[in-house]
């Protein structure tokens, strides 16, 4: 079987973001990380210390970092997009449709049926810059 | 490429949906503005065009794509673009991960140490925590944001932010290390010590 490397504490120590943001297949050695994991105390409370860290310091920045935008922010962005929708923008958009069936069937001499629709769409864009 | 059905809407109602969908995410812009710009006044402004911006490029944006990291990418490079007070401030260098890696000795904490900084990170109030997430620098403030506060992965941090992946991973890394040093530090001056040794009540240096 494959011959899984050794490595020492450092490096194991130095992917643990990988380990902490779920990748650590992504890191650079993760056969050997794992097998060093399975055999170093030193190493796995490490990393757990790392873990539970960082769930403290998310749930710190979640808690602290929850600012509402002002209520006039909220309105002067909805005023500012209905200005630039209408008008504003200084174009208007007319799109047509059209769409037709045509239908044929024919009966040949010997009473075969024979049914063709065919469907014929299309569609125009016209944009007029106003001003 | 647009879909047909891209191509067939109006502009009425592309708008309409512009609305629809992306305004539910203004509060959480404008708290990620705040970190970004530091200041509530360029914050709004910056949210402020970050919604002009997408709703005139709103047609480049590809249905059934994630909105939310859109927005998050047209506040980033607006802000980047637009709001840095130090435009000239260098990019990391588009990092591989061997440098910091390897850089970066590190070694085991101390039972006591790690005890001590869990306290820390529970006790401290709020505007510490802000205080120190502006003192870190720009690059790592914003990664750390977008993957602690957001919850993007650090591939959709690379897009929105438009760096490799192993920079990102690098800001993460580099810029959790200085929040958690950061906090610590204040957490010493309230008199939590973060020391191996229990000293109990912080001295103050």
């Amino acid at each position: 079987m494959s011959h899984i490397e050794e490595i020492p504490c450092i490096e194991v120590l130095s992917s643990v973001v990988f380990i902490i943001e779920g990748v650590a297949e992504e890191s650079r050695n993760p056969q050997a990380i794992a097998s060093h994991l399975n055999s170093c105390l030193a190493c796995q409370a490490e990393v757990d210390h790392e873990q539970a860290m960082h769930i403290l310091l998310q749930d710190a920045l979640r808690r602290t970092c929850d600012e509402r935008a002002p209520e006039e922010l909220h309105r002067s962005i909805h005023e500012e997009l209905l200005r630039q929708a209408t008008g504003g923008a200084g174009v208007t958009e007319v799109v047509t449709q059209f769409s037709m069936t045509e239908i044929s069937i024919e009966i040949d001499e010997f009473g075969n049926v024979e049914h063709r629709e065919i469907q014929i769409e299309q569609t125009h864009v016209e944009r007029y810059e106003d001003s | 490429m647009a879909s047909k059905d891209l191509v067939l809407e109006s502009a009425t109602d592309r708008n309409a949906r512009f609305e629809r969908d992306a305004i539910v995410y203004m509060d959480k812009l404008y708290a990620a503005a705040l970190r970004y710009t530091k200041n509530p006044e360029d914050a709004r402004d910056l949210v402020q065009d970050t919604y002009l911006k997408a709703f005139n490029s709103f047609h480049q944006f590809e249905e059934g794509t994630n909105l939310r990291a859109w927005m998050y990418r047209v506040l980033t490079t607006t802000f980047i673009n637009s709001y840095r007070k130090d435009q000239r401030r260098p990019q990391l260098a588009s990092g591989e991960l061997e440098d910091w890696q390897l850089a970066e000795a590190q070694s085991h904490t101390s039972d006591l140490g790690k005890s001590a900084e869990a306290e820390a990170l529970e006790n401290l109030p709020d505007s510490d925590i802000k205080r120190a997430l502006q003192e870190i620098p720009e690059e790592f403030r914003i990664a750390v944001y977008l993957a602690d506060v957001e919850g993007f992965s650090y591939k959709e941090i690379a897009d929105i932010v438009d760096v490799p992946a192993g920079t990102v991973m690098s800001r993460l890394h580099r810029g959790r290390k200085l929040l958690r040093e950061k906090l610590s530090d204040y957490a010493k001056e309230l008199g939590y010590s973060t020391d191996s040794k229990k000293s109990g009540k912080g001295e103050k240096s």
